[in-house]
């Protein structure tokens, strides 16, 4: 009896402390938005450009935290050991926080972060310096059928979306490339000016925005061409079954209560709406696709089955 | 072995060193022991730790074994005071400054870090903790905006 | 038009009031976040980077830029005065800046240091104006293999800088080497040498260890040689540098200058290789080698010509390629971004009041240093005659709240007591601490290079030798350790360091 009225009574105050909480949210304490990127990165840049559009709608600060390193799951780590109060979110990145779930042990549980909203879909492509002898994923995909492990390719990390459009195209066109990893875009970029890798992923975003004279794009690996670059052909179309788009979006843990998340998730939405944000995104190359919440949710499963496929067809092949 | 052969033998500065180098090796060596090495051409997390904890061994002995033949030297006098009040003051300030917010951590760290300097006055020490803190706080968080809570509530 | 138009065009962007403005409050803040130990820029101008939002594109980038090279002039009063470095790049002005400090010249060491990066800020300036694309196509010649050849020339240059033997001092930079692989490898996400610790993933950061070694364990040693009535410095002699400080140093500056300028261009420890190749390069052409690290004002004056000229030139892939060298950078590129600019070759076309604009402003930005810091030298060096019982709490608190203002951890905090205690160790078994930072800074690079290195040509090690630049620098390496290995050599090594030994 006095066991279960104690446990009613604390349900309540626990409750009610909850509810207060709440209400309250956000007070004027920081939100701390986590970027598993470094700074100048695609994903740094969308949410350093969004943070101040937040902090109006909200009503209180968002400052940035970098902690880039090993595909994001420093950042994911660092968001799941978090306080769930609703102050600390950080960025979600699929592919990579899916395919970091295949085949590698984890400091952090992937069921205890739900996504807010997803914020831009951008394809991926391959590119290659101007004066490269590559003008089309087939030129390259021929020499390296003659020279297996001879093509580098730069990628961001393991299980980044470049090394997956890297694994795919090996697996579409029977060819054997080599992975480099870098620390991340720029420096990537920077080696691929150099002559010291023949090609390297980027996002169609990050690609629109660099210089035009020194890459050229052999491809871009979504379904239909992005608006960003409605020249550019689909890996499809030069009959290669590479299917690959960096998806950026927030994040905070699940048990952040379900009010908080939603309030975030408006925000969001209201942010992207506003004609001002969408000027600026446009500067900034950003490709905007607003999902919610509950639907980017919805089909990971769906997704993390397929990239578990590509994972293991490679794994089988070698 | 490792003994020296008498009082006058024995350089303790470079046997510390010695001991430092070969210590921190042996726990590089220790914990990277999960670690895979991998190929040359595909070189595992474990590689370099291992090879620079070897070479942290090796450097370790040749520093250490010559020292062991040379004549005697002593190491600096180790007073405790500094050491320990120090360590204990900045340890404090990191555990006191989220939970009691800066204005506490900030006296606790001037106050008990000024215990380390035997002829510490507190008519002296007093205004300099209530000055340096008020100075910090105006600075650092107000200024700066570092984000640390001021009080305890 | 010509190269005097666009400088023209650049002076008359960078000189109306608000610009002017900009540039000053930029220098300024920079000078104060220097000046205070831990508190980096990089951080300063990512809490700044939305405000420039609201400002025109060239007044909110003149404002950061003057954050940047500002924190450079600071770090080097910290370093000089209280032995505390700031940044990587300030390690080694602390080797003979503090000796000067201690014997009295503290206003000498500051002033050339001020001139020095001055002089060296106006070159660098200059060499982005005129070979900015140049240069950069020199950087991007670096690859993989390059970084491999540079670093561990780097690596055996920094034994040089230490006064004691040499093996020590290679166990001193396989510590930092070690210090600097904890944390998540970037190739595999594997976790390494952590403790299980979450905080370690991101590795150690370099603040940590420098305020730990050098702060805390230098305030430890010294309250234990007599408590606080014991540190006495040497009377003040003289405020200025005398006619034969400046014969001394200009040469140095030159060297440093030159250094810094093509260091800098390469990402990542551009600045940290240049202010210690620099030392290196000094004691070596010196003909007193072994009064380095006692007090001489070469010492000062070539590591802070190089790292003030290497901060200038990290701009110039940012400027000509639109790639960012260092986090810095990458900063700065945000802050084009936000403005819509895409800094590359297309802006030096399309918008030159942009590029000259920055490129004029930088350097009224370090004449306006010159100006700031000369009459405050005075003020600086008043702060020694503070008694060191009242100085010593200040800087024990401008010390953690600065480590644990970089990610508001305890853990960070803890750590640096922790490093305070390894760096009282290192005192006490004499092994100077110098080497350890630059393998701690350097290490992660070599490590990283060589591994996408081994990639790229799928295990096959020639390529190091079948590249012109990185055989070179394997060369001089190989003479380098041939001259220390050199009897002769190690003769007159052991005998300039007797004195200190015994």
């Amino acid at each position: 009896m006095t066991i279960t009225k104690t446990a009613a009574l604390a349900a309540i105050l626990s409750a009610a402390a909850t509810g207060a909480a709440l209400a309250d949210w956000p007070t004027d304490r920081p939100i701390e938005m986590i970027v598993a990127f470094a700074p100048g990165g695609g994903t740094d840049i969308m949410l350093r450009t969004l943070a101040p559009f937040l902090e109006a709608e909200l009503d209180t600060q968002f400052p940035v935290l970098n902690r880039p390193g090993a595909s994001g799951e420093i950042a994911y780590t660092a968001l799941s050991q978090a306080r769930p109060d609703g102050y600390t979110v950080s960025s979600l990145n699929r592919p990579g926080f899916l395919t970091m779930q295949i085949g590698r042990k984890l400091r952090y549980d992937p069921a205890e972060i739900c996504p807010i909203a997803r914020i831009v879909e951008d394809p991926g492509t391959f590119i290659v310096q101007a004066g490269s002898p590559y003008k089309s994923l087939a030129d390259l995909v021929a020499f390296a059928k003659e020279n297996p492990g001879a093509v580098s390719v730069g990628t961001t990390g393991v299980g980044t979306d470049e090394h997956l459009a890297m694994l795919q195209l090996e697996q579409a066109a029977g060819i054997d490339l080599t992975a480099v990893p870098f620390g991340g875009a720029n420096e990537a970029k920077t080696a691929l000016l150099g002559g010291h890798v023949a090609m390297i992923g980027l996002n169609v975003g990050e690609y629109t925005q660099s210089d035009h004279d020194a890459f050229r794009a052999l491809a871009q690996f979504s379904e239909a061409r992005s608006t960003l670059a409605p020249d550019l052909a689909t890996a499809w179309e030069q009959g290669f079954d590479v299917l690959m788009s960096s998806e950026r979006g927030l994040a905070a843990r699940c048990d952040v209560p379900e009010e908080v998340r939603a309030k975030l998730a408006a925000a969001v939405d209201t942010a992207l709406a506003n004609p001002e944000f969408q000027d600026k995104a446009r500067q900034q190359a950003l490709p905007l696709a607003y999902k919610s919440g509950t639907d980017w949710q919805a089909d990971m499963p769906v997704r993390l089955a397929r990239y578990t496929e590509i994972f293991k067809l490679i794994e089988g092949g070698q | 072995m490792a003994r020296p052969s008498g009082p006058a033998k024995g350089d303790r500065p470079d046997l510390l060193s010695a001991g430092l180098f070969i210590g921190l090796g042996a726990l590089g060596l220790y914990m990277g022991r999960g670690l895979e090495s991998g190929t040359l051409a595909q070189m595992g997390p474990g590689f370099l730790p291992r090879a620079v904890c070897l070479l942290l061994v090796a450097v370790g002995l040749a520093v250490g074994i010559p020292a062991l033949r040379r004549p005697a030297q002593a190491i600096e006098a180790i007073r405790l005071r500094p050491l320990l009040v120090i360590t204990a003051a900045v340890v404090g300030f990191a555990y006191a400054a989220t939970p009691l917010g800066f204005v506490l951590a900030s006296l606790w760290l001037i106050l008990a870090g000024s215990l380390a300097d035997p002829g510490g006055r507190w008519r002296q020490v007093l205004p300099l903790a209530a000055g340096l803190t008020l100075f910090g706080a105006l600075v650092f968080i107000y200024g700066l905006g570092v984000q640390v809570p001021l009080w305890p509530f | 038009m010509t190269f005097v138009d666009l400088l023209m065009l650049g002076f008359s962007e960078a000189i109306t009031p608000a610009n002017l403005a900009f540039c000053l409050l930029g220098a300024l803040l920079g000078t104060l976040i220097g000046v205070l130990p831990g508190i980096g820029p990089t951080a300063t101008i990512a809490v700044l980077l939305p405000i420039t939002f609201f400002l025109p594109p060239l007044a909110g980038i003149i404002m950061l830029a003057g954050i940047y090279y500002g924190a450079q002039y600071g770090g080097s009063t910290t370093a000089v005065l209280v032995n505390l470095p700031g940044e990587a790049s300030a390690v080694v002005t602390t080797l003979d800046g503090y000796q000067m400090a201690r014997q009295g010249r503290a206003g000498a060491a500051l002033a050339v240091a001020a001139l020095g990066s001055f002089f060296a800020g106006t070159v660098a300036t200059f060499a982005i104006a005129l070979a900015g694309p140049t240069l950069s196509r020199f950087a991007l010649n670096f690859g993989p293999a390059e970084y491999v050849s540079l670093m561990v020339f780097g690596l055996l240059a920094a034994t040089i800088l230490a006064s004691g033997p040499v093996l020590k001092a290679i166990g001193m930079i396989l510590i930092g080497l070690l210090l600097g692989m904890v944390g998540t490898d970037q190739a595999t996400g594997a976790e390494r040498l952590t403790f299980g610790a979450i905080e370690l993933f991101d590795g150690i950061d370099f603040i940590v260890i420098a305020i730990g070694i050098f702060g805390f364990s230098e305030i430890i040693a010294n309250l234990e040689r007599t408590g606080s009535e014991g540190v006495k410095l040497a009377p003040l002699s003289r405020l200025w540098p005398t006619r034969q400080d400046f014969r001394d140093s200009w040469g140095a500056v030159l060297r440093g200058t030159g250094l810094g300028t093509l260091l800098g261009l390469l990402p990542g420890g551009g600045a940290t290789l240049a202010s210690f190749s620099a030392y290196s390069l000094e004691k070596k052409v010196s003909k007193h080698p072994e009064r380095f690290g006692t007090g001489v004002v070469e010492g000062v004056a070539a590591p802070e010509a190089a790292n003030n000229a290497a901060a200038q030139s990290s701009f110039i892939p940012l400027l000509t390629l639109g790639i960012p060298s260092n986090n810095m950078m990458a900063m700065m590129l945000s802050a084009f971004m936000i403005h819509g600019i895409t800094p590359g070759p297309t802006v030096l076309t399309n918008q030159p009041e942009i590029f000259w604009g920055l490129v004029a402003s930088m350097w009224i930005g370090n004449l306006l240093l010159v100006v700031i810091n000369l009459p405050m030298i005075g003020l600086w060096v008043n702060l020694l005659t503070v008694p060191y019982r009242l100085l010593y709490p200040a800087i024990l608190l401008f010390c953690c709240i600065g480590v644990y203002s970089m990610s508001n951890r305890i853990f960070d905090v803890v750590l640096a007591a922790g490093f305070g205690l390894l760096g009282y160790a290192f005192r006490k078994a004499k092994c100077e601490p110098g080497p350890l930072l630059l393998g701690f800074v350097l290490g992660p690079l070599l490590e990283s290079n060589l591994r996408r290195t081994l990639l790229i040509t799928q295990g096959d090690p020639t390529i190091f030798v079948e590249r012109p630049i990185s055989l070179a620098m394997l060369v001089a390496t190989v003479l380098l350790l041939a001259l220390m290995i050199l009897p002769s050599f190690r003769r007159t090594r052991e005998e300039a360091f007797q004195e200190e030994e015994v």
